[in-house]
Order: structure tokens, then C-alpha cells, then sequence
């Protein structure tokens, strides 16, 4: 060793890394992509094995693979632009590029739309967990489904101050092809926490199995899907135009009066000085969801500690231990399916930057509706038209306030300020 | 220029780091058994089959006559301890008015009946409604202080409730899963009417003091009941001579989905908190004091 030259060992490492890299990377084929189950869902409904592998085989049976998707009729999708976002990236046989889901959105969205990809952990805010079938920018009310053009725009023009880039420069057919995608995944997603949950529900005559029947996995659960983002073609927010001989800055300091006003109430959350600094320690219903049950865990984990097997029947000890082992796998799951918890901060409104798109009417559809997933309530009911575009002046103009009086923190410019 | 042993150094470096990629720094996932590819592709089969066959069952037929009532009453069985308070930071002008503190609430015992309240109680699924629509008098869903005033709170679908707000300060009240999360403004109230039952109650929540915290449970048939603060529960007007199942439901249960399990054979009190029953017409069933074991309640 010690007679070696300093020449042999540089290459003697490089030979290793090579060995090393070739050895990772593996010369065998890649195994094929594979819709990974909600883990979460299935641990916290305590499913069996068994029922683990009647779900994926429902799923399997309505919804193919990501090489090859299929969908019923009653999914209203069209398979033809699935095919073309759906397995690996590659041209078919007249030259057009397919695999496109996995070209542009995998590595964040993960291949099951459970926002699991590599990348997903290291952004902020994490990508959306198509799963749960909850959208948070789009020209219907709160809970509907958003409307294909919704989910088109999205794409069209990124969701500025995210991760989210626009593909503005994919042509139509392949935008069009990759948002039918994501309605595909949102879909499987949502039967597959229906299904998850329908064991609960069970009478105790079913011994733990779910029909296999037409009526109930059709009609009864993915028709109840499907027809929620069926309806959502019809379901677009009626909005009375702005005035348009609107005296501006009278509106503005309307809307100004109105968003530090008891009604409206938008100082609470997004601060005095509109920096988003108001109430800041919430999650959104994605986050909330790992939130409790992480709080259901610790919780359980401290019983099962404190708990004394000395005066146990056997059947409480057997018990016992099933609960043991449930809170150990839990644990388990959440490491690897579930990215640590974060809070949401509401918007910061001096940036002059709106991830659901600047254009007026988008923040009016934001104050009418709220914003499905988040914190941010509906102002219509209590706040009338009118009164919102006045706070869509307002919130239009903060970017630009050069006078504020308000809050310690003076406003300015939003280009000065960063 | 680098020497030799610093290459060697970083060579090292490199593949170190490239290797501990590679492995994952992602701890291991948890197995979950595949699908069965046969048995789906049967099933495909009878997805796409254009009738629905005759697995389609018939509405349970209602077979029974006259109605009954359902009463009884949860009492804890074990020692509920002080409840702690509960953090409310913002708006400590209204929300802790003269140190009055906040308290968790989702364990209330009576301290001289030991009554647990706000169990939820209510049918699975019943063959006949005696009033064919809900009540159009509207049910009142107050906040004050800073508090949700029901902290379980029952209505039947479509029936309207008044989400009033008592505070001289804004709130929202954010009913998790349902189409509604609304600005309340001080002093104001808006009305909802839920459409979809809830299976087991759900959360809502108050985004703007997160502390704020109850639970809405609505069913089609109003065949529900939240026990009071001596613990005592009463549903009227069930459909008598049908076999009734009923779902037992409280915050902090360690049961699945907060399913309330006790040891009740007679009454088939199952782990997932249901038992049964079949009433007699014009019968006032009652199934007596419900001994709830703290084990059965979660910290």
C-alpha cells in the first residue's frame, strides 16, 4: 500500500466509481411503472392485505396501468388523449411524442398523481396531490370540480410564485392530452379513497369484502365521480361585470375600507400591512390530513405505552399487540409516502403575483368562492358583487400603494422590496 | 493546479455522495400486495356489461308498521381529569375577555351524573322516514368568544341552519368535506342547507382561530341524536318492526373512525361502534345506562 503511486490509487478510485455507477444504474431493464396504492388511506382504514389487493384489483380492472389506461364510458374520458400522456416517454409509429405525463410532470406529480415524485420533497409549496380530487384554481364554486378550461389555463400559463412552469409552448393537442391525464389520475385517485373507505361502511354480513358488482363499483361509486367533473362543464360562477364607468379610486378605497372591515375581514389573515402575515400557523386540507393523523399516532403510541399487559386476557393482549404493530406500520407509511407537514401562509398581496391568475375576474372567482383545499373562505352570501370588485381594486392596487399608514411595516414597491 | 491526493479526495467525495443518492436517502416504502391480474380482468368483464344485472338490489322493504323511540344514556367509567386550555392567541380581546381561559372540550363528563356528552348516535340505514321532508325551521349554529357553542352538532340533510356569529369580530366557519367555508362577518349570519350526508361526523374548523373546533353530522333520514350533558340520548319517530342499525360515534374514541366499541352483547355491540335493535310500534326503547371504559377513549 504504501509503495503505490499517487497515480494508481486517482485511477483505482475512478475504475471504483465507474464499477459503482454502472452497478446503480443497473444493466438490467427498468421494472414497469406501477400505480402505487394510497398507503395512507389503507393504514389508517386498518385494511387487510387482502382488501389492499381487492382495491388494486378493482383499480386495475376500471383503470389499467400507466402503460396502459383504460376508461368506462361513464368517466366521460377520452382514452385516445390518455394513450398520449400515459406511458414512457417514446415516439409512436406516425412520429408523434407519447409519455408525456411522465416527460413533463412525473418527477413532481409522481406517476400515481400523489405528488410523491423525486422532486417533490425539495419544493415549496409541494405539488398537488391529484388523489383527493380537490383543485384550488378554477372559475367554479368551492367544492365543484374545475372545468377542463380551468385545468387547460393551469398549464397554459404555470402557477406563478410555484414550482409549477407554464407549457405555454407544448402545442394544444398535448396540453389538451396531459389536463384529460390529470382528470385520469384524479379520478382513480378519488375511487380508490371511495373504495378504501367503503369497507368501513360494510355491513358486518360482507366479512370484510366489497361487492364486485357493476351496480356498486359503477353506479354507485365511480359514477359518483365522474359525474362531479361532468357537471363542472356547466357549473362556471355567473359574474356581473365590473362597471365599467367604475369610478377607480373611489372603488379602491372602498375595497380598502372592506378588507379591514368586520365583513370581509381579509386584514385577519393576510396582515395589516398585506404582507400575508396575519394568521400564518394553518395547513391546507392536504397537509391537515398528515397533521392529524400524526397527532392520532402520538397520541395512541403514548396509550399503548402506558398501557400494563399484566392484567390482559388473552384476547385484550392479542389486541394489544395488533395496535402495536398498526401504530409501528403507520409510522412506517408515513415515513415513506407522506412528505413532513407544512403550514400555509396566506398570500402575501404586495407581490403583485396570484398563482390562480391575474387577471381580474380570477381574483374575483378567489373572494367569491374561496379556494378549495385552503384555509381562504367564500365571501359570497355576505359580501355582494359589487363589494368584491371593489376588493379586487383594491387587492389590484396593493402592489402599487405607495402611501401606507398602516402596520409598522411601511408598504413599498413590491419591486423595491426584493 | 490539484494535486494528486486531492483528486483522489474528491473522486472519493463524488461517489460517496453519488452512491448515497443512488440507495435513496427516501426511507424504504412499505409493501402492499399487488393486484390480481386475472380477477381483473373477469371483473372488466362485468364493468362493461351493458345492464347492470341482477345484482341489483331492491331498497330494503319496509316491512314494519307504526313508529318507536330509541333512548338511553353513556356515562364514563373512568376519571376524565382537567380538561387542558387551549391556545388562543389572536384576538385576545374577545377570545380570553377578562382571563377567562378557553378549555378543550372534547371530553365532557358531568361531575354528578358522570353523563358523557356529545356522543353522536344515529340509524344506518332505515326503510321508512316518517316526515317525508326535512324541517324548514332553520337550527342555529352560534359561535361566541371565540368557541363554537355545539360542539357536536346534528342536523338532517337539507334542513337550514343559521352559521351565526355572536362576536363583535369576524370568523369563518369551514365545514371540512361539505361545499361550505364562509366569512361570517361580526354580528352576522349566513344560512346553509347541507346537501350530502356525512357517513361519520366531520370537522369544522375556524381558519381564522385555529383553536376553534366542533363537529357537524347530517343524515338523510334526521334518524340522529347527540347525547346531552348528562349523557342522555332520545331518537324519536323510528320506523318500528325493521331491524335497526345504529352507528355510535364520539371525538376522542380509539375506535376506527371514532366509532364508539363497547362490550354490550345483547345489544351486538360490534368493534365498529353499531349495535341493533328492532322496536315495537308506539315502543320507547330503552337501553339503559352505556357504561363507556376509559379505555375506550383516547388522550
Amino acid at each position: 500500500m504504501t509503495f503505490e503511486t499517487m497515480h494508481r490509487r486517482t485511477s483505482l478510485a475512478f475504475t471504483g466509481l465507474i464499477v459503482c455507477l454502472a452497478a446503480l444504474t443497473g444493466c438490467g431493464k427498468t421494472p414497469p411503472a406501477y400505480f402505487r396504492p394510497n398507503m395512507v388511506e389503507a393504514t389508517k382504514q386498518r385494511l387487510t392485505p387482502d382488501q389492499e389487493k381487492q382495491v388494486a384489483t378493482i383499480l386495475l380492472a376500471m383503470f389499467g396501468t400507466p402503460d396502459e389506461p383504460v376508461c368506462l364510458p361513464e368517466t366521460g374520458l377520452d382514452e385516445a388523449k390518455l394513450r398520449l400522456a400515459a406511458g414512457p416517454v417514446r415516439s409512436d409509429i406516425v412520429g408523434r411524442k407519447n409519455g408525456l405525463y411522465r416527460e413533463h410532470c412525473a418527477h413532481c406529480h409522481g406517476v400515481t398523481g400523489d405528488a410523491l415524485g423525486p422532486t417533490a420533497a425539495f419544493l415549496n409549496p409541494y405539488p398537488r396531490d391529484y388523489r383527493p380530487g380537490v383543485f384550488k384554481f378554477k372559475s367554479t364554486e368551492r367544492a365543484d370540480k374545475p372545468t377542463h378550461a380551468d385545468l387547460v389555463r393551469v398549464l397554459h400559463n404555470g402557477i406563478p410564485g410555484t414550482s409549477m412552469p407554464s407549457f405555454a409552448l407544448l402545442p394544444v393537442a398535448q396540453v389538451e392530452a396531459l389536463a384529460e391525464y390529470v382528470k385520469y389520475l384524479s379520478m382513480r385517485g378519488e375511487t380508490e379513497l371511495a373504495l378504501m373507505r367503503a369497507y368501513f361502511e360494510l355491513d358486518d354480513d360482507a366479512q370484510g369484502k366489497l361487492p364486485e358488482t357493476r351496480e356498486f363499483l359503477v353506479d354507485e361509486t365511480l359514477a359518483t365521480v365522474a359525474d362531479k367533473w361532468k357537471a363542472a362543464a356547466d357549473a362556471e360562477i355567473p359574474v356581473p361585470p365590473m362597471p365599467a364607468d367604475i369610478d377607480l379610486v373611489a372603488s379602491i378605497a372602498k375595497g380598502k375600507e372592506l378588507f379591514y372591515g368586520d365583513k370581509a375581514n381579509c386584514v385577519k389573515c393576510h396582515g395589516v400591512t398585506g404582507l400575508g402575515d396575519g394568521q400564518a400557523n394553518d395547513y391546507d386540507d392536504w397537509n391537515k390530513a398528515i397533521v392529524e393523523i400524526g397527532k392520532e399516532l402520538s397520541s395512541g403510541a403514548a396509550a399503548a405505552r402506558e398501557a400494563s399487559t399484566s392484567g390482559m386476557s388473552p384476547e385484550e393482549l392479542s389486541e394489544h399487540r395488533a395496535q402495536l404493530a398498526w401504530l409501528d406500520k403507520f409510522g412506517k407509511v408515513l415515513d415513506g409516502d407522506a412528505l413532513e407537514p407544512r403550514t400555509i401562509p396566506p398570500r402575501n398581496l404586495r407581490h403583485g403575483i396570484y398563482r390562480g391568475g391575474r387577471r381580474p375576474i380570477d381574483l374575483y372567482y378567489r373572494i367569491h368562492a374561496g379556494i378549495n383545499g385552503a384555509p381562504m373562505p367564500a365571501a359570497k352570501g355576505t359580501v355582494p358583487p359589487e363589494d368584491i370588485w371593489h376588493i379586487v381594486n383594491y387587492v389590484r392596487s396593493l402592489p402599487y400603494e405607495l402611501d401606507g399608514e398602516l402596520g409598522a411595516d411601511k408598504p413599498m414597491l413590491a419591486r423595491d422590496r426584493f | 493546479m490539484p494535486t494528486c491526493s486531492r483528486s483522489n479526495q474528491s473522486a472519493a467525495i463524488v461517489a460517496l455522495v453519488i452512491l448515497a443518492i443512488a440507495s435513496g436517502c427516501r426511507p424504504e416504502r412499505v409493501a402492499s400486495p399487488g393486484a390480481d391480474a386475472e380477477a381483473a380482468h373477469a371483473l372488466k368483464a362485468t364493468l362493461v356489461s351493458a345492464s347492470s344485472g341482477a345484482g341489483a338490489a331492491a331498497p330494503a322493504a319496509a316491512t314494519g308498521t307504526g313508529w318507536g323511540s330509541l333512548t338511553g344514556r353513556f356515562v364514563f367509567a373512568g376519571a376524565p381529569g382537567t380538561p387542558k386550555p387551549l391556545i388562543a392567541d389572536k384576538d385576545t380581546e374577545v377570545c380570553s375577555k377578562a382571563g377567562m381561559k378557553l378549555l378543550d372540550r372534547s371530553l365532557l363528563v358531568d361531575p354528578s351524573s358522570k353523563g358523557l356528552a356529545n356522543v353522536v348516535v344515529f340509524a344506518r340505514k332505515t326503510a321508512r322516514v316518517k316526515e317525508a321532508s326535512p324541517p324548514s325551521t332553520p337550527l342555529v349554529f352560534d359561535q361566541k368568544q371565540c368557541e363554537f357553542l355545539s360542539p357536536v352538532f346534528a342536523a338532517r340533510v337539507g334542513q337550514p341552519i343559521d352559521v351565526k356569529n355572536s362576536d363583535p369580530i369576524g370568523h369563518n366557519t369551514n365545514i371540512s368535506g361539505s361545499d361550505f367555508n364562509q366569512l361570517i362577518p361580526a354580528g352576522g349570519a349566513t344560512t346553509y342547507a347541507p346537501k350530502a350526508e356525512t357517513g361519520m361526523p366531520t370537522m369544522v374548523t375556524c381558519n381564522v382561530h385555529p383553536w376553534m373546533k366542533a363537529y357537524m353530522v347530517f343524515r338523510k333520514d334526521g334518524y340522529v341524536a347527540v347525547s346531552a350533558a348528562d349523557g342522555s340520548f332520545t331518537i324519536a319517530d323510528l320506523p318500528a318492526g325493521e331491524p335497526l342499525e345504529f352507528q355510535v360515534w364520539h371525538e376522542r374514541s380509539t375506535g376506527p373512525n371514532g366509532a364508539l366499541g363497547l362490550d354490550k352483547p345483547d345489544l351486538k355491540w360490534t368493534p365498529k361502534g353499531r349495535f341493533q335493535i328492532t322496536l315495537q310500534p308506539d315502543e320507547v326503547k330503552d337501553i339503559g345506562t352505556l357504561d363507556v371504559p376509559a379505555s375506550a377513549i383516547g388522550t
